[in-house]
């Protein structure tokens, strides 16, 4: 057969060495041609990873048998040989940036595995790669400073199979950098300054929302496909909203990622919330700040305490509790005998204002007497507080400090006022009474650590309300405008949030910081706008644009004008679906022969295509049991045409 | 009367000193003696037992008597309706044993073989519990061989021990009236800390009923026309005790459907928006993924409910409308002249401190817009008050809506899991009736402590406590026993048998045993397991079974092979070696086995060592006899149980003696 020239392009030689010219035959096949170029160039290195890629037709030779004829390869061919797999910047969930080196000639959901499995998350399937959303330029000049995280130095090879060591994968084992990148991963961040949050992109409608969704990576095709090229940047986000599985032991990246990625939707108001369930993830970040920076060792909860050396803790806490704890708290009032007058008022518009009465703490009840040298005999009157509710009413600049309690009573709720003298007496009391609400006496274990909370809490008022504090979020001195959306920074200043978090705090306080993140997805999960994707769509028949949104099993339609859900269909009715890639339309069948066509205006057919089948392969899942990803069903569902 | 009290309180006592000392009964030797006592203490059970039943009225009059007395203190508690009977802690204090519920059990299996009317007398001693831990000390003189291990782990034990008593010191306990369906009443013991669920079974006993999983407990509110379901999990003392004491409230025993209408029809809540006939024609198994949707992933799913309701304002008599929305959150309003976007709503009502309540009559009584009312408030408040929310519903099908996903947000996961205990539990009585009985006599002593484990077993350990059906009791143990023995295929027994000769022999010859026991500890491992399983399952039970053979003692071979073959099989799977041939070398270790079973394993080798190289040649053939000490054994294995099979060998020899 006749031989010609064919010219290649070699990357590793730079970018403007002329290309290398070998001289071919049809019947060569592609892994002779990569010999001949390599004895050419006459480097030496490990050129193992290399490939060919065609640039005209966009396509990697990757069959090394295959003959140039087979690939139909002619003389004018422009071929590339370079390395499959590049660097990449990747944007975590959590804001992060790090560089790593990813596959650019497998489909992208291969790549993402490989990702996932450098980063130590598992199930990959339920994440995805998307193009970034543009930066000003003037900000760019910031952000030149921006930390990136490199792992570009691991070895491929090395991060097959993930064994554990020091509670990480072995790769990141290997210096203290490359644990400080783990760290990284695994460990929540700190709440971003108020103005960060404000800084952000927020999508203000449902239009907005449905605008990210067009950056998605196609799945069935690999980067150098859609034109990533090396040292990119893209994002990697939780795709699916149906979080297989969760196990705090193994999904410590994946967990913490999934908390970073819930919290930013959160604080940008990308899923709406009422405003009683911000202040509850405002409390929940607070606390797992504090728990997460306090106890850096991650996610080990202790093993529970063998059997006997709990028993004898309880022991030791019962005796307390039945004689001494309880007068514990006297004890510091008898030294201090003014500590232990309290204001008391029966009802808010008593005309009578405070009344100083000397009060004692018992088990769940308080009593007061007339002075401290009745408390001997019988109090005028003793409540107990176990099942009211304990609000606090404070202003420290004023020196107001009033605890309201709420208590249940057969003929309805009695409104109690308490007035502290001071911020110390303010604190134990009121941890006092939100112990006893809870049917737990000042013996409980909780209670000194529910002071700190309540004196961290007011010292958050103090420094918040030198107006703007921006300092670092240290652990004292969170400005609370860090835990919610800026909507709510508009609505309230730092100290009128801090009392309301702190409210919804005392419900969450004594949660383990792995219990603590998964109530935090809990709540996210129970929001009524959770997991869906919105897609502007428009429907077959009619003229205006509609809003389609994709959950893990239903789709909905959205009237735009109303912004009202018109109609639900569920996944497990489909009977089939189509694209007509020509007109880029999807035809959907439901049993009862309801069938639904759109055209999609936001993002392409394939997007929302892929959407739809990938809920349906993840709704496989917890039916194989096996742990091997079946990535052909994947493509089968997603894939679409090119699949085949 | 009074003698039978003071000697019963005296038994007790020293069981209790017993148990105090009680280590490993690793040595058998020293048995002999303790058995001796026993027997007589035994004696003086059975004659206790057979009174109880008269006492049991005396007793409670006393009760009531002493809970008149101390209303004063106690007050609030107590309601009058309910006939707030505190299982006195001072009748609890009398029984100085208080420690273990496996005392109970011992009493209990005592009592058992004589005659059923010694169910009762359990039910009513509840407290006693302690007495059958004590049996086993016995072994404690053994200790004289003591490691230090075993006294370490004595004293962890007497912790434990002292742990418990302090808890069941302070456990409160009502008597309550509950109203069946055809207006008549039964009466039980709930102590608080047994749950809905527990007492519901304890009901089925009673009641015989079809146990099917829609039987609910419901609260009625009398002064307020109110009306709710108690959830599975909850425990009934609780709410009970926010009564006042002058209330007309009741508790119903009635089968509603509305309460886990939710997991049977999930599409009328999660798809409620849908056209009636798709809900009707909705199949099976795509009901079965909305369950799972919705109540098996990371999150609870409460439906997604919204629509104007009546809302009558607080304090005042007027109606007014405003648009609701449900999230897990809370309930929650659209404010006039906002869009229905999460941010801007107003929040109504979140669930921490309320309960939901369907309100009755509610046109008449405050000119309501219709009579589909339901109602959130505290569980305390009784009366009438401001902060008692009203809701009116168009009608009984929003309601339902309404307060379905009102419970699904409150209570999340747990309703999933009762409605799946109930289920179980439904299914298991429609299997087998025999079943029951069993689980629910052995129960009592172990569940005590451990009730807060709440399985579905356990729960009836509980009936008996209190005053279930005492015949099935008595029928239920008797039969029991087998079961058992298949549990616990414990080795041990088969050494028992042939020791009985020798120990009938003369109890001084077994003190001399002592050495045996030791070799024992070498074999341990065998014996342990089966205690462990007899905890977890039915400990107590079968004691019926071992008297026999230990009154037969001097017989030995004659009990052994009529035991089912079942038994032979485990048995020689686990301890083939000590084959019934040697029997003289066992009779130690079956008292051993019982003692020790509480704490350590150690018992079971006794026999083994002696006859070991013996067990190879015999063992073959042997292996039909030995299944039925195991039954027995399986008690002692227990621990607690172990103690009741020494009881029970006793009463079988005592009655041998009072018949002669």
């Amino acid at each position: 057969m006749a031989a010609w020239d064919l010219s290649v392009k070699v990357e590793d030689l730079g970018p403007d060495a002329p290309p290398v010219t070998i001289s071919v035959a049809s019947d060569l096949h592609v892994g002779g041609v990569i010999i001949k170029l390599v004895e050419k160039t006459q480097m030496q290195r490990d050129w193992s990873d290399h490939a060919l890629w065609w640039d005209q037709k966009q396509r990697w030779l990757l069959r090394t048998a295959w003959t140039l004829e087979k690939y139909g390869i002619h003389a004018d061919a422009r071929l590339l040989f370079m390395p499959q797999h590049k660097p990449l910047k990747l944007g975590l969930p959590n804001g992060k940036t790090v560089m790593l080196k990813a596959c650019f000639s497998n489909p992208v959901f291969q790549t993402v595995m490989g990702i996932c499995r450098m980063l130590n998350i598992r199930h990959p399937e339920e994440l995805s790669l998307l193009r970034p959303v543009e930066e000003k330029k003037k900000k760019k000049d910031k952000d030149l400073t921006e930390e990136i995280y490199d792992l570009t130095e691991v070895p491929l090879s090395s991060v097959s199979r993930p064994c554990l060591y020091n509670g990480m994968p072995a790769h990141f084992a290997d210096s203290e950098q490359m644990e400080g990148v783990y760290k990284m991963l695994s460990v929540t961040q700190p709440p971003p300054a108020p103005e960060v949050i404000a800084k952000q992109y927020r999508p203000a409608s449902v239009v907005d929302k449905s605008h990210i969704h067009g950056r998605w990576l196609d799945s069935s095709r690999c980067l150098m496909q859609q034109s990533i090229q090396e040292n990119d940047r893209l994002w990697l986000r939780f795709k699916y909203y149906s979080f297989y599985d969760i196990e705090p032991k193994y999904d410590v990246v994946r967990l913490t990622q999934l908390y970073e990625q819930a919290r930013w939707a959160i604080l940008l108001e990308d899923i709406d919330c009422t405003e009683e369930e911000m202040m509850l993830f405002g409390a929940l970040q607070y606390h797992i700040n504090k728990v997460a920076s306090s106890e850096p060792q991650m996610m080990s909860s202790n093993a529970a305490l063998d059997d006997l050396e709990s028993a004898l803790q309880s022991l030791e806490v019962k005796m307390e509790g039945d004689s001494s704890s309880a007068s514990d708290l006297l004890k510091i009032f008898l030294m201090k005998p003014s500590d232990a007058t309290l204001h008391f008022r029966p009802k808010r518009l008593t005309l009578k204002g405070y009344k100083q009465y000397w009060f004692k703490f018992q088990d769940t009840s308080i009593s007061y007497f007339k002075s401290k040298e009745e408390s001997i005999g019988e109090p005028i009157q003793q409540i107990n507080l176990k099942g009211c509710e304990v609000a606090p009413d404070v202003n420290v600049a004023a020196q107001k400090f009033l605890i309201r309690l709420l208590i249940p009573a057969p003929e309805g709720m009695n409104e109690v006022y308490l007035r502290c003298e001071n911020e110390q007496q303010y604190a134990q009391w009121m941890a006092g009474c939100r112990l006893a609400s809870k049917g737990k006496s000042l013996a409980d274990s909780s209670f000194q650590s529910e002071i700190q909370s309540i004196r961290s809490f007011l010292a958050m008022q103090k420094t918040n309300s030198g107006s703007s504090n921006n300092s670092a979020a240290s652990d004292e001195s969170i400005n609370t405008h860090s835990l919610v959306s800026p909507r709510y920074h508009k609505k309230y200043k730092p100290k009128q949030l801090t009392p309301r978090i702190l409210d919804a705090y005392q419900n969450v306080a004594q949660l383990s910081l792995t219990d603590a993140l998964m109530r935090f997805l809990q709540i996210w999960q129970a929001l009524p706008d959770f997991g869906l994707s919105y897609v502007v769509v428009r429907f077959k028949g009619s003229r205006k644009d509609e809003v389609l949104g994709i959950a893990p099993n239903r789709l909905i339609r959205i009237d735009l004008g109303v912004g009202d859900v018109v109609k639900t269909w569920r996944y497990n009715n489909m009977k089939q679906w189509n694209v007509n890639w020509d007109i880029k339309q999807m035809a959907i069948e439901f049993e009862g022969n309801v069938n639904i066509a759109f055209g999609c205006v936001t993002a392409d057919c394939k997007i929302v295509h892929e959407f739809i089948g990938g809920y349906i392969f993840m709704s496989t899942r917890s039916r194989e049991k096996s742990d091997t990803l079946n990535e052909e069903l994947f493509h089968k569902l997603t894939g679409g045409h090119e699949a085949l | 009367m009074d003698d039978i009290d003071a000697m019963f309180s005296d038994l007790l006592g020293e069981m209790d000193l017993l148990t105090q000392s009680l280590g490993q009964e690793t040595e058998p030797p020293e048995r002999l003696p303790s058995t001796r006592q026993e027997i007589n203490f035994s004696v003086g059970l059975t004659g206790l037992n057979a009174s109880l039943h008269d006492l049991e009225d005396n007793d409670l009059d006393a009760l009531m008597a002493d809970l008149v007395a101390d209303l004063n203190e106690t007050e609030k508690k107590l309601e009058a309706e309910i006939q707030g009977l505190h299982a006195p802690p001072s009748s609890s204090s009398d029984l100085p044993p208080p420690p273990k519920g496996l005392g109970v059990q011992p009493a209990s299996s005592i009592t058992s073989p004589p005659s059923p009317g010694n169910n009762r007398s359990s039910s009513v001693t509840t407290q006693s519990p302690s007495t059958s831990s004590p049996l086993p000390p016995p072994p404690l003189q053994s200790s004289k061989p003591t490691m230090e291990e075993i006294e370490a782990q004595m004293k962890a034990d007497k912790i434990k021990l002292a742990l418990e008593k302090l808890k069941e010191a302070k456990v409160k306990k009502l008597v309550v009236k509950v109203v069946m369906n055809d207006g008549s009443s039964k009466t039980l013991m709930v102590d608080e800390r047994q749950t809905v669920r527990e007492v519901l079974n304890n009901l089925f006993e009673k009641t015989h009923c079809d146990c099917n999983v829609d039987w609910s407990l419901c609260e009625t509110n009398h002064e307020l026309q109110l009306e709710r379901t108690f959830e599975d999990h909850e425990n009934l003392v609780e709410p009970l005790l926010a009564w006042t004491r002058d209330s007309e409230n009741k508790v119903l025993f009635q089968e509603r459907k509305d309460k886990f209408e939710v997991f049977k029809n999930p599409q009328n809540f999660y798809l409620w928006k849908k056209d009636k006939k798709t809900l009707k024609d909705m199949k099976d198994k795509d009901k079965e993924l909305l369950v799972q949707e919705n109540f098996c992933g990371t999150s609870i799913i409460v439906p997604d409910l919204e629509g104007v309701l009546h809302l009558k304002e607080d304090g005042k008599k007027s109606w007014k409308q405003r648009l609701f929305q449900l999230r897990a959150s809370g309930i929650y309003y659209v404010p006039k002249g906002k869009t229905k976007s999460s941010r801007d709503l107003i929040c109504f009502v979140q669930f921490d401190n309320v309960n939901v309540y369907y309100g009755k009559d509610v046109k008449n009584r405050y000119k309501a817009p219709t009579d589909f009312c339901f109602v959130l408030k505290h569980p305390q408040i009784q009366k009438e008050s401001q902060y008692i929310k009203y809701l009116c519903c168009d009608d009984a099908w929003t309601m339902k809506l309404w307060v379905t996903g009102i419970r699904i947000a409150k209570y999340g996961a747990s309703l999933h899991e009762n409605f799946k205990t109930a289920e179980r539990k439904a299914a298991v009585s429609a299997a087998v009736w025999t079943n029951r009985s069993t689980p629910s006599s052995s129960s009592p002593s172990t569940p005590s402590p451990t009730i807060r484990a709440k399985t579905a077993t356990q729960a009836n350990g509980h009936a008996p406590k209190p005053q279930p059906g005492p015949q099935h009791q008595g029928i239920g143990n008797l039969p029991a026993p087998p079961p058992l023995n298949e549990i616990l295929p414990p080795p041990p027994p088969d050494p028992v048998l042939p020791p009985p000769p020798p120990s009938l022999a003369s109890k001084p010859p077994l003190s001399n045993f002592p050495p045996p026991p030791p070799s024992m500890d070498s074999l341990p491992p065998p014996p342990p397991p089966p205690p462990m399983d007899n905890f977890s399952e039915d400990p107590p039970d079968f004691l019926p079974p071992p008297p026999l053979p230990t009154s037969y003692s001097s017989l030995p071979p004659p009990p052994p092979p009529a035991p089912a073959a079942n038994f032979g099989r485990n048995i020689n799977k686990s301890l083939p070696p000590p084959a019934p041939e040697f029997l003289p070398p066992p009779p130690p270790d079956p008292v051993f086995v019982a003692s020790g079973a509480p704490p350590p394993p150690p018992p079971p080798p006794p026999p083994a060592a002696v006859s070991a190289p013996r067990p190879a040649a015999s063992l073959k053939k042997m292996p039909p006899a030995p299944p039925k000490r195991t039954t027995p054994m399986q008690q002692g294995g227990g621990g607690g149980g172990g103690g009741g099979d020494f009881m029970s060998e006793l009463m079988s020899a005592m009655r041998k003696r009072t018949d002669q």
